[in-house]
């Protein structure tokens, strides 16, 4: 130990209120969370929507040659949130596409060559798993598309 | 086992995530949860400002937020001396499971790391493991915050994820991502001497 290093005990404001009696127990308050994201469900349409659109507009200037590092980057953060929020809701195959398409654009981070019909072809996935009557399938269930980006992933990183 | 449970009525919470549907779903567990005082920010430069205006009991923020990052962001909050908000809990979430990321964030003073897509089971016993187990403080010329090395002994109501709860999936594992569990494990007593 040096002599340089101070330590001390904190019992934050957090720490002390969280602690109170009273709290809500694990169990029921999973519940009530899983009831709350249910009520935002009506909203994920809208937002799910706006998402593809801005991800095709950023697809589509990679297109005209501008995919240096901040176009990938936002391209990746478009990707990891679609990936993200639809697996919070359990839109499996949706989640399954996203997260394809982030291994995608990980892989060319690291490779000279931009695979634009890779990338066009994930959108095009991502674009039919948002339809309602696929986003709650899960990815077995549409096995040839699944294996299908598997193989279009694999390709491009090699 | 005694059964946990955690009261977040009155509690700040600020939720700091660039993605508005995000933020939308982590303010409906949080609500879920009892908790009734929930702020968003979109921008680490956001977040400063809200902390220099008002107190706050927990910041949960993702490593990516822009323009600087959250692990920056924690930094930062963890530096400033005159900060009032400099020992609050901060949750960072990440969709960057890499080892490296998690060990950074440990090193920038966060409290805990939480992997992105997140259940509401992950974030509830992140919070409780939070609010049961305060941890010292270290600070040294190089770092200030919770004392690194500790151990996580199970979360207050017994494991991180149980038999009932609902599975959050995303595609098949193809990186060097960590699982929550191995996140955790990283947390736990990696660095023993190091802060001292």
């Amino acid at each position: 130990m040096t002599s340089e290093a101070r330590i001390f005990p904190v019992d934050t404001n957090f720490q002390q209120m969280a602690r109170r009696p009273g709290g809500m127990p694990r169990d029921r308050a999973i519940e009530r969370a899983e009831i709350e994201i249910e009520g935002i469900k009506v909203e994920f349409d809208e937002w799910l929507g706006r998402e593809l659109a801005e991800l095709a507009v950023a697809v589509e200037a990679t297109r005209d040659g501008q995919h240096g590092p901040e176009r990938l980057a936002e391209l990746a953060n478009r990707s990891r949130q679609l990936r993200d929020v639809s697996a919070t809701m359990r839109f499996r195959l949706l989640s399954f596409v996203a997260d394809s398409l982030c291994e995608l654009l990980d892989s060319i981070a690291a490779e000279a060559e931009f695979p634009m019909n890779s990338i066009v072809c994930h959108l095009d996935a991502l674009n039919l798993s948002a339809r309602p009557d696929y986003r709650e399938l899960r990815p077995d269930e549409v096995p040839d598309l699944t294996k299908g980006l598997r193989k279009v992933v694999k390709h491009a990183s090699t | 086992m005694a059964r946990f449970s955690i009261n977040l009525r009155d509690l700040v919470i600020l939720v700091a995530d660039p993605s508005s549907y995000m933020s939308m779903l982590i303010h409906s567990m949080l609500r879920g949860f009892g908790s009734n005082k929930v702020l968003e920010a979109r921008s680490s430069t956001s977040v400063l400002q809200v902390l220099t205006n008002q107190r706050i009991d927990i910041l949960i923020c993702d490593s990516r937020l822009p323009p600087h990052g959250g692990l920056p962001l924690t930094r930062a909050i963890r530096r400033k001396q005159d900060n009032a908000n400099r020992t609050i809990p901060i949750l960072v979430m990440t969709s960057d499971g890499r080892e490296t990321t998690v060990k950074l964030a440990r090193d920038a003073g966060a409290n805990m790391v939480i992997a992105k897509p997140m259940s509401p089971g992950s974030l509830y016993d992140r919070l409780a493991w939070i609010a049961f187990n305060p941890r010292q403080f270290v600070d040294t010329p190089t770092y200030f915050g919770p004392d690194r090395r500790f151990k996580i002994e199970g979360y207050p109501n017994g494991v991180g994820r149980r038999k009932g709860d609902k599975e959050v999936e995303i595609g098949e594992e193809a990186g060097p991502a960590l699982a929550q569990g191995d996140i955790d494990s990283l947390f736990s007593a990696m660095r023993t001497g190091q802060d001292t």
